[in-house]
């Protein structure tokens, strides 16, 4: 349903180029749940922008293509793209109070919504605001209540509501949990993950945190630097993380349950995306890095099922 | 109720509550940020201050830092009451030892000065007797002790990470050599990878420098790794407060078995306690008495409805191992009705 | 967490490893790249060295009336004479001190007034704000023309420190409202509360911490503040009020009023210290812009991006 294709951001600034997403492809099929890992500065963001071409300068495609339903999106106009946004594709943001109008009710910015993408009547518009908000667990009457009076849990669920208003087939969500405790956080993702399963919408979600979504996603993708580090389904990556990076993330989470153990992290720092390291962008930070890692730069091999970029990986020198 | 510790207290709170007035200037409507909590803080321990957003952790932590009154009640350092503390001397001398750590990089140092700005301010303010040359070797030493380069002195914030900025506030606290350091959720806006650094200084601050850290959190995993203790809040009450391993291991707050449950794990299978829970925590307007929690609470009975629950001892705490060695027996208490009056332990969530 | 979209990615590395050039160097280079800047700031110095020494630029007294009245315009001289034969380039060319000293002083002293009381209203906040606020409400709400011409009256005609004082009087309350609605957004900031909570004084914390960080808008201040003067110093001049024997364009154009210059047939005695008004006052405007650009760089004009051949065939947008 949804395949990228070598698709490569670039910011355009004074002092040169940024790459913030070098070379990415995946593809997501109806009703899959992906999910995308990475800390800041990897590109997870920016990529996201890019499929939902939502880049505004300095940043802009300079690869690659998005194939939505059969139609590449990189190029198209407003026009062309307003007719498929928000019907077969929405988006969630990673702050309810930064992207809902605080001066507006509910039920205004989702009269908006449905009236930016379709001619309705005011019962129909109505109708389905109200509907959609019980479907995400909140009472309709709330469609008169300003942003400020919900709580964090509750914006966040009317902007999934919101985003479900056409039932897309694809939700696009950047963080959305990251502002919420942790009580809310997990109620959040298990309706997301109820609601997918009802309506059979595919989701990309986007998080820096990979414990998160380690039971809801159907497959994950780690990026570092701007490109993809790991890619495969959850589980194998869980059981059996092949790239260092992935490892040393996994091994970064302290864990409630079992013997207190000291841990390290990964030491050193994400790479200033205008200038990478020769080679492997995380032979920097990398324990299992040799002499081979600063001259080849490696690319996606597949290993056991996952994708892997890792030259030790590839030639099989790393042990699992 | 405080939990007793063989080590000396350092700092103890003792039914500290602080209400706000909300509304406009002819409201007469209280928010009650903190409600009579009390608690103590021992020599060379990490106590870990956990709840979610509201819990009142931060306006207790900002009482401890006498950036606010508490509205009733006290707090104790070194057995001298705050409010006592009215010259500037004395409340200079408070606020070195007991400096706070704050909890956005981006925002808690100064953009427009040097990186040692902080620090250098901070010895000129608290250690007067240092000549300026002394000033910045203690700075280079400081900086040395949080793992930073001192060469990192001269450089400008922007230049920095997050978790290097997050090391300077750690550095500008001690410099001023505290007894106590208030960390305010200090490594929530860092990335994962990058926590564990920090989490791994704070524990170093605690051993070989001999501090002790209020460590503010919502994230029970992080208290988990490096606090001996843990209080738990919700709604302006300490909901149970006990040693870490003990509380964990055996949650009898409701509201503790929820936030471990809650808490995603992903060597755990997902469990479903806290799918019917919204995660709505109360904002506390003119409370009537009764417990904050009954209204998510599957174990709520009448008295719950009626009384506020106090912290009280549920079982003697067994010395729990495997942290080093250095745990202090501390009791284990919870503000539960059911929990207090049932025999054996009670599990509203698991 | 990371911008997504406009603004540069942030990463959690370092942005350079060798300490940045700062301050001064950091604004000459902004200042060569940006358009408006080196523009704004050629024609400030232009002004500038022509106050500082005008003799070398006009070999004539400015209040001598040593010629025959009404030339035209000539290589002798080069903007003609006026009606009391004085030569009118000498006038400007001499006139542009008085104008600048008005135009930088009032801007410098409106703008310290404005940020001392501005700032220290938002973070005291409480009593000291609102009795502040009260001060500047109260000089806001009066018009600043017609209690200028009421000031300048009352001192008899203003010697320029006069019509210097009069203009930051009735200025600075308008600034002190803009920085202190910006100081209180800044007082928020983790910084100044890390300083309180170090045991920093009131004032250190108002002067040391808060000011510095509001650089950017202390000099649209001073700018604005700065072209403002021009513009009133002239308009008082200009209808009487300013002392008719101080040489400055505003009382050239006073005299030309008097002569009936445009009249007469002396256009260029009206027009041109008009003209050099204007030019004044757009180099200051583009100053303005140049730094409101620099400090926010959103503001900045975008490039075209280009996209490569195998991908697509489209432009990005503007």
């Amino acid at each position: 349903m949804l395949e990228v294709s070598g698709l490569t951001v670039d910011y355009v600034l004074d002092r040169g180029n940024v790459r913030a997403v070098d070379d990415v492809s995946f593809t997501v099929g109806r009703g899959e749940f992906l999910g995308i890992v990475g800390e800041s500065g990897c590109g997870k963001s920016t990529l996201l922008f890019a499929v939902a071409q939502l880049l505004a300068p300095p940043a802009a495609v300079a690869a690659g293509t998005v194939t939505f339903e059969g139609t590449n999106l990189v190029g198209l106009t407003d026009e062309q793209l307003s007719a498929m946004r928000w019907r077969d594709m929405s988006l969630v943001m990673q702050s309810a109070m930064n992207a809902l109008n605080p001066v507006t009710s509910i039920g205004a910015q989702f009269k908006d919504a449905m009236r930016a993408h379709g001619k309705f009547t005011g019962e129909e518009i109505a109708a389905r605001s109200a509907e959609v908000l019980t479907m995400v667990g909140i009472d309709p009457v709330h469609l008169r209540s300003y942003p400020h009076q919900l709580s964090g849990g509750m914006r966040q669920r009317s902007m999934i509501a919101m985003a479900m208003l056409f039932t897309p087939d694809l939700i696009i969500m950047d963080e959305p949990t990251s502002a919420l405790d942790v009580v809310a956080q997990r109620s959040l993702m298990v309706q997301i993950k109820e609601l997918q399963l009802e309506f059979g919408f595919a989701v990309i979600f986007v998080t820096h945190d990979m414990s998160l979504i380690s039971h809801f996603s159907d497959r994950l993708m780690v990026m570092y630097a701007g490109q993809v580090a790991e890619f495969g389904a959850t589980k194998s990556i869980f059981d059996r993380p092949l790239h260092p990076y992935t490892k040393g993330l996994l091994e970064a989470f302290p864990s409630i349950r079992g013997p207190r153990v000291p841990l390290k992290g990964i030491p050193g720092n994400p790479p200033d995306l205008s200038r990478v390291p020769s080679g492997c962008r995380f032979r920097p930070r990398c324990p299992y890095a040799i002499d081979k890692c600063a001259e080849l730069t490696p690319e996606l091999y597949p290993l056991d099922g996952d994708l892997v970029r890792c030259l030790r990986r590839a030639d099989g020198s790393l042990a699992s | 109720m405080t939990d007793d510790l063989p080590r000396t207290q350092l700092l103890k709170a003792e039914h500290l509550t602080r209400h706000f007035k909300i509304g406009g200037t002819l409201s007469r409507r209280t928010l009650h940020a903190v409600d009579d909590v009390s608690f103590a803080i021992g020599e060379r321990e990490i106590v870990a201050l956990a709840g979610e957003s509201g819990s009142g952790k931060s306006t207790i932590a900002r009482m401890l830092a006498q950036v606010y009154k508490p509205t009733s009640g006290e707090v104790f350092f070194e057995g001298k009451p705050l409010s006592s503390m009215t010259s500037r001397q004395e409340k200079l001398r408070y606020s070195g030892l007991v400096p706070m750590v704050f909890q956005d990089p981006f925002s808690s140092i100064n953009p427009v000065f040097r990186v040692q700005h902080g620090v250098l301010r901070c010895l000129k303010l608290h250690r007067p007797s240092l000549s300026a040359a002394q000033r910045l070797e203690e700075a280079a030493r400081v900086f040395e002790v949080v793992g930073l380069n001192p060469d990192m002195l001269q450089r400008f914030p922007y230049e920095l990470s997050g978790g290097q900025r997050q090391r300077v506030g750690f550095a500008q606290a001690l410099a001023m050599r505290p007894k106590l350091i208030l960390a305010d959720e200090p490594v929530s806006m860092l990335d994962v990878s990058i926590r564990i650094g920090l989490l791994n200084l704070m524990a170093k601050l605690r051993d070989e420098e001999g501090a002790s850290i209020l460590y503010i959190t919502h994230d029970i995993a992080s208290a988990r790794y490096v606090a001996d203790r843990l209080i738990v809040m919700y709604a302006g009450h300490i909901a149970e407060t006990g040693p870490i391993e003990d509380v964990l291991s055996h949650p009898r707050h409701p509201y503790t078995q929820l936030l471990l449950s809650a808490v995603p794990d992903p060597r755990a299978p997902l469990s479903v306690a806290a799918e019917t829970d919204r995660g709505e925590p109360p904002r506390v307007i003119d409370p009537a008495p009764g417990c904050l929690f009954r209204w998510r609470c599957p174990l709520a009975i009448d008295t719950c409805a009626q009384v506020t629950p106090v912290l009280a001892e549920l079982r003697p705490a067994a010395p729990a191992g495997g942290s080093g060695g250095v745990v202090p027996p501390g009791k284990h208490l919870a503000a539960c009705h059911v929990a207090q009056t049932s025999p054996e332990e009670v599990k509203a969530f698991s | 967490m990371a911008l997504p979209v406009s603004g540069v990615p942030t990463t959690e590395a370092p942005a350079a490893q060798a300490p940045a050039a700062h301050g001064l160097a950091r604004i000459g280079r902004a200042v060569r790249l940006n358009r408006k800047a080196t523009v704004g700031s050629v024609l400030l110095l232009i002004f500038i060295l022509i106050a500082l020494f005008p003799g070398v630029i006009a070999h004539d007294s400015p209040t001598q009336d040593a010629y025959a009245p009404q030339l035209g315009v000539s290589t002798a001289h080069l903007l003609g004479t006026n009606h009391y034969g004085q030569d009118l380039f000498a006038q400007l060319v001499y006139g542009t001190r008085n104008v600048l000293i008005i135009a930088f002083v009032v801007g410098l002293a409106t703008t310290m007034i404005a940020v001392l009381i501005g700032v220290a209203a938002a973070y005291l906040g409480g009593m000291a704000d609102s009795s502040l606020n009260v001060v500047t409400d109260v000089l806001l709400v009066i018009p600043i023309f017609p209690l200028l011409i009421v000031i300048a009256a009352y001192a008899h005609g203003g010697t320029t420190l006069v019509l210097i004082a009069a203009i930051t009087l009735t200025s600075w309350s308008y600034t002190a409202r803009q920085l202190r609605s910006q100081a209180l957004t800044l007082r928020r900031r983790d910084f100044l509360e890390a300083a309180r909570v170090r045991g920093e004084r009131a004032l250190y914390i108002i002067v040391v911490e808060l000011i510095p960080t509001m650089t950017s808008l202390l000099v649209a201040a001073f700018l604005t503040n700065a072209l403002y003067a021009v513009l009133f110093a002239s308009s008082l001049q200009f209808i009487g009020l300013g002392d008719p024997n101080t040489v400055s364009w505003g009382t050239t154009l006073y005299w030309a009023q008097n002569n009936a210059a445009l009249q007469t047939g002396q256009p260029l005695w009206a027009i041109a210290p008009g003209a050099c008004i204007a030019v004044l006052g757009a180099a200051f405007a583009l100053l303005n812009y140049a730094f409101d650009e620099i400090g926010n760089p959103a503001l900045r004009p975008v490039r075209k991006v280009r996209q490569k051949k195998e991908g697509s065939q489209q432009r990005a947008e503007k």
